[in-house]
């Protein structure tokens, strides 16, 4: 019975007409490809990528409080962290801030223990560029974007 | 006088050139389909950057094939390699001139229209009367069916002096298989047209479709075997993909064509492309009543008929060639020996019997 069944089969090529249903099916499956350039890919909602310095935003003056903890907790030692203690309110000041993305983890661990949120991981991932010098971010470039100093305007959007 | 230029000069000429203008411009478009819908099988774009979703695409790579280096290997033969690829390209486009792509007098009232601004209505009357002059097709002869095969396996010579000419292992051996290939499955493909012949009882391919009209069936609804088997051949024929053994990237590096580059690479490509079209057509023509809408003769699908001929025609060669990519988004290679094996003793025998078979019915 099998036998015939199989022969059946063969002769009336079941397993073809299956297969070419399927690739029938899949030819209006919506498509995976994304089109990078063009269209950003969706990233996941905690990818952690590009750093930033944030501001305050009534204010539009920095969030860092120069407490140095991101410095000390980075693994790999690419945060600097300058300051100057101002004579009159005893307060201490940011002078300075470089972030090294060339040896950058991304772990955000920085970002985690920071306790005015103003060191954060975004979500920008473009972080390619021509020479190794330019992966050093100084606090202008962390606190605009480096694209928008780069290029002058945001590109590719 | 003038009225023989007319018809035995002028207007092939004309159908001709639109003929090859327009099968080029298919052909560069059915790459594009192809990849298009190879892509969509796989779940991916296809070619998206030249142009919108990438209509402009084939002209991109016509353009790239032609600025590129013109490379004749310095043991080849030169003249071979060079030849090679014409007499692929050819044949090709050769066969179109006996399909028909409409009815005999197509064109009456067109051309009544043209010629009566210049000639006298008597004149005039005789050009339009001649059913080849104002038929869809260049010319109507007697032996067409034998005509497309003959001419089409001088095709098969190109691929041949090609991989011979070209000197190296691997074109060698892609031209050898595709050489066996061809010759084998042509067997096959010829029982398969000749159960047809047997039904209409002409060479002719408008005669074919004629017929078809007359009978009010098409030939695909009494020989849907003969049609499968055709199919199959007809893919074997013009490699594609279960049978592409001739060009096997896998295995062969390129196949008979390794050694090409740049524009002759792209004759090749074309006329694998064109064949792909002639066997479309030759199929529709044979089996799927060429020009005619589906059951000519029943009253109430009338309707059909708004539809043009030529416009039936083309809609069914375009569900073949559809067929022909699917399949090859479908299935796997054929090792060599499975093809052999299924050239010569499963499409064969099927091919003889079914001729012996409809042979015994008609006779009977």
């Amino acid at each position: 019975m099998s036998n015939t069944m199989n022969f059946l089969k063969r002769i009336f090529l079941v397993d073809i007409l299956k297969g070419l249903a399927v690739t029938f099916r899949y030819t209006f499956k919506s498509v995976y490809t994304e089109q990078y350039p063009k269209e950003k890919p969706k990233l996941a909602e905690r990818y952690k990528g590009a750093p930033r310095l944030n501001n305050d935003p009534e204010t539009g003056e920095t969030l860092c409080i120069a407490c140095d903890l991101c410095a000390q907790i980075c693994p790999e030692d690419l945060i600097v962290v300058g300051s100057q203690r101002d004579p009159e309110s005893r307060k201490k000041v940011l002078t300075h801030y470089t972030f090294d993305t060339s040896r950058c983890l991304f772990c955000g661990l920085c970002q985690e223990v920071c306790p005015t949120n103003a060191i954060e991981l975004t979500q920008d991932f473009e972080l390619a560029t021509y020479s190794r010098s330019s992966m050093l971010w100084d606090r202008e470039r962390l606190e605009k974007g480096w694209d928008r100093i780069e290029f002058g305007k945001n590109y590719h959007k | 006088m003038i009225e023989n230029l007319i018809i035995y000069f002028l207007i092939p000429f004309i159908k001709i050139g639109a003929i090859v203008l327009i099968l080029s411009g298919a052909i560069a478009y059915l790459t594009l389909l192809e990849r298009k819908l190879i892509a969509h099988i796989q779940v991916r774009l296809g070619p998206m950057r030249v142009g919108w979703h990438g209509l402009l695409q084939p002209i991109a790579d016509g353009l790239k094939f032609v600025l590129k280096e013109d490379i004749v290997p310095s043991k080849a033969d030169a003249l071979i390699f060079t030849l090679a690829p014409m007499i692929s390209l050819i044949p090709a486009f050769v066969v179109f001139s006996v399909v028909p792509f409409g009815p005999p007098g197509m064109f009456e009232g067109l051309l009544r229209g043209i010629l009566s601004r210049f000639l006298e209505s008597a004149s005039v009357e005789r050009i339009v009367s001649n059913p080849i002059a104002s038929g869809g097709f260049v010319t109507d002869i007697n032996i067409a069916v034998l005509f497309v095969l003959s001419v089409s396996s001088v095709g098969i010579l190109g691929v041949i002096l090609g991989g011979w000419a070209s000197n190296s292992k691997y074109p060698l051996l892609g031209a050898l298989r595709s050489s066996a290939q061809m010759v084998s499955y042509e067997v096959a493909m010829g029982f398969a047209i000749i159960s047809v012949l047997l039904y209409a009882g002409s060479l002719s391919l408008v005669e074919i479709v004629q017929q078809q009209q007359a009978g009010g069936w098409w030939y695909f609804f009494i020989q849907p075997v003969a049609f499968f088997l055709l199919l199959v051949c007809g893919m074997a024929e013009t490699n594609r993909l279960p049978f592409d053994l001739p060009e096997a990237e896998t295995e062969l590096v390129g196949g008979f064509h390794t050694e090409y580059s740049g524009f002759r690479f792209s004759l090749f490509f074309l006329a694998e492309y064109a064949n792909m079209i002639t066997v479309s057509a030759l199929a529709v023509t044979l089996f799927w009543g060429g020009w005619l809408p589906p059951f000519p003769n029943v009253p109430w699908l009338g309707f059909l008929g708004i539809i043009p001929p030529v416009a039936w025609f083309l809609i069914k060669v375009f569900l073949i060639l559809y067929l022909f990519i699917w399949v090859r988004g479908t299935l796997p290679r054929f090792r060599f020996d499975q093809l052999m094996n299924y050239g010569w003793k499963v499409f064969l025998p099927i091919a003889l019997g079914h001729v012996i078979l409809y042979a015994a019915i008609l006779a009977i």
